[in-house]
Parts: C-alpha cells; sequence; structure tokens
C-alpha cells in the first residue's frame, strides 16, 4: 500500500508521540492511518490502517503527513490539530532560501520574524488568522489558503529586509479586504 | 501497445513500467488472480471483471488552477484530462475544491468509459522555487477519484524538489506591486 515518510528533528519525535503516546493515538485515532516511528533517526512512515477498498480515506494520508510535519517544524500538538480540518494547509518557507546560511544571519532574521516578546509574530497570526512557528531555519504557517499566501508575503518580505512598519501596513490592508471578504473565493 | 488501451499489467515502479520486458510481464500476472478477486468482491456492480485496467491519476495543483490527468501505466498515453477552468467561469475559482471535484470526477468517467477500472494517483504542486504545498483542490479531487467507483492503489507525492536550484524569479529587487 502507499505510504509517506517524513523526516523530523530528533528533538521533536518525543512531541510528535507525546505523554504515553497519546499525540500519537491522536492523529491515527481521527485519521485512521499508522505511524511508525523510528526514534533514533526522527523518520515516520505514514500508511493507512485499511487500505482504501475498506474504506480508508486517502485524504486522510495527505492530512496525517502534514500534521507530522507541522509537528516536526515546531508546533505544539494543539495548534498542529488545526490541520485536521478540511481547507486548512501548512506551508513551510526556508529561511536560507532568501537569506545566505550563516549563523549570524540566521539568528539576525529570525528575532527580525519573531519581534520584541514575539510581537511581529502576533501581530502576522492575528492579522492573517494563522500559526506561526519559527524553528530553525524554516518558517511553518498553519492557516486556511489565502490567509496563509499573505502571511507568507509578509514573512518573505521581512526576511528580506523589509522595515516591519511597511509590512505592518500590508497585512492592515490584507486584514480590511478579508473582513469585507471580497478576497476569498467561495468555497462552493 | 495500442495507445488507449493499456495492457493488464500489475502495477511496479513506474520508470520501470516504460520500458517494461516481455520477461516481467509473465511474472507480474501470475500474481494476477488474487488482486482481480479482490476488485471483485469490492465492487458492487454485478458485471463480472476479470481483469484490473490501471492506469495512473496525474493532479497537478496549483494556486491558479487544477489538472487531472489519466493516463495509461506508461505516463505517456493519455486517456482522459481535465481542468479546474473547464467547469467555472471566474478564473479565481479554477483552484477550489469545486472546481477540483468536477474536473476529477469528468476525467474519471471519461477514463471509466475506456475501461480503467484502478488507478494510482500521483499529486504534484508546481515545485522547484515555486509552491511546494499543492493547492486546496487536492483533496478534494482525490476525494472524487476514490467515489467515482475505481479502485485506487498507490498515492504518491512527485512535487519536484531541487537539490540545488535556479534562482528564484522576481530579480534582485523582489516582487514590486
Amino acid at each position: 500500500m502507499s505510504f509517506f515518510a517524513v523526516n523530523i528533528p530528533r528533538e521533536r519525535v518525543g512531541v510528535l508521540i507525546g505523554p504515553g503516546g497519546s499525540v500519537k493515538k491522536k492523529i491515527e485515532e481521527t485519521l485512521g492511518v499508522r505511524l511508525k516511528i523510528d526514534s533514533n533517526m526522527g523518520s515516520v512512515v505514514i500508511e493507512l490502517a485499511k487500505p482504501v477498498e475498506e474504506g480508508g480515506d486517502p485524504v486522510a494520508l495527505f492530512k496525517a503527513r502534514d500534521i507530522v510535519r507541522a509537528i516536526g517544524r515546531g508546533f505544539s500538538p494543539e495548534r498542529a490539530f488545526k490541520l485536521f480540518e478540511d481547507g486548512i494547509i501548512l506551508s513551510i518557507i526556508d529561511i536560507t532560501d532568501y537569506v545566505k546560511k550563516n549563523r549570524n544571519n540566521l539568528i539576525r532574521v529570525r528575532a527580525r520574524l519573531i519581534g520584541r516578546e514575539g510581537r511581529t509574530r502576533k501581530i502576522i497570526e492575528e492579522t492573517t488568522h494563522t500559526y506561526l512557528s519559527i524553528y530553525g531555519d524554516t518558517v511553518a504557517i498553519i492557516g486556511e489558503e489565502e490567509d496563509v499566501k499573505a502571511a507568507e508575503e509578509a514573512v518573505i518580505s521581512i526576511i528580506e529586509g523589509a522595515p516591519h512598519s511597511s509590512v505592518y501596513r500590508m497585512l492592515d490592508s490584507y486584514a480590511r479586504r478579508r473582513k469585507l471578504g471580497g478576497l476569498r473565493p467561495s468555497r462552493f | 501497445m495500442p495507445c488507449h488501451k493499456p495492457q493488464t499489467l500489475i502495477y511496479t515502479a513506474p520508470r520501470e513500467s516504460r520500458r517494461m520486458s516481455e520477461q516481467t510481464q509473465e511474472t507480474k500476472e501470475q500474481k494476477e488472480p488474487g488482486k482481480a478477486e479482490e476488485a471483485q468482491k469490492t465492487q458492487q456492480p454485478p458485471q463480472p471483471k476479470k481483469t484490473l485496467q490501471w492506469g495512473i491519476v496525474h493532479i497537478y495543483s496549483s494556486y491558479n488552477n487544477i489538472i487531472v490527468h489519466v493516463t495509461d501505466l506508461t505516463g505517456a498515453e493519455t486517456i482522459a484530462r481535465a481542468s479546474g477552468g473547464m467547469f467555472v467561469d471566474a478564473g479565481r475559482l479554477e483552484p477550489t475544491p469545486y472546481a477540483a471535484t468536477r474536473a476529477a470526477s469528468y476525467a474519471m468517467e471519461i477514463a471509466k468509459q475506456k475501461g480503467i477500472n484502478a488507478v494510482h494517483i500521483r499529486v504534484r504542486a508546481p515545485g522547484g522555487v515555486k509552491a511546494r504545498t499543492p493547492g486546496p483542490g487536492t483533496q478534494a479531487a482525490i476525494r472524487a477519484i476514490a467515489r467515482s467507483g475505481v479502485m485506487i492503489g498507490r498515492i504518491e507525492d512527485v512535487t519536484p524538489i531541487p537539490h540545488d536550484s535556479v534562482r528564484k524569479k522576481g530579480g534582485r529587487r523582489g516582487r514590486r506591486v
């Protein structure tokens, strides 16, 4: 049968399993998948618990993969579980795609993304209704597609060196358009 | 291999199947009866299905559109294809779950008429230096395929991931809105 293999950092393996296996169990029960976790390598194999002909949902495979990835990218399980819902997507931005990989650079960019006491991250999260996780050299975003796109744009411009004030302005105008509902295509 | 009637093969790795020798075909066919029985059990219509006609559904899902493309196992011969833009009028509706569902069920309808009754699914996003996450219609398309009554074999993600890559579009000064 088909499976997905995902590698996550070793220090996140414990979070993926959870106290007493609770997180792993919740993912497996909600989606009808099976997770095989290799704690030494940090590799996770995701399979459907029963084949598609017997009622397994192929979409669950993708959802499970996204949740495992999200937890691997620094989200807490509670936030990652938002991905159980339909229409919620995960996007991962690699900071090193935009700036040179150099320790000081990475620290500076991460600091700019988080802001003093998490202010910048909070503003991005609140105006676009997404969850943000800044971990290692990636930024991961969970939310609805349109929102994630807006958050992505904000994150990328901060990484590339745009002043915070101009990014906040951009986010503000997005929030206003979002409120009017003119931006989002109707779901059906 | 006739183009619109793919031979009955049990699925092996797709790249191999392109140049599949006679010998491997024989060995695969030995396994076939078992699989065919399974399919009979699961499919409710009484029509006696002896063989499985495998196909591959390629789902290319970006933020601007979705393309559902059914091919034979080699991937070189098209059996059916549909895109989100064929079912909605506004450009911004092309990648929606609704358009994806319509496109997938339309493509599967044609594929079933041409005798496909089992498919592998390959999902991809634009990949490379562009978005690596499939668009919003992917899940809807997969559901529609599952609902269309064909057997589903493997599900793969074939988004191209660069090991080193060309420069992102947008130039030095970035995207200027």
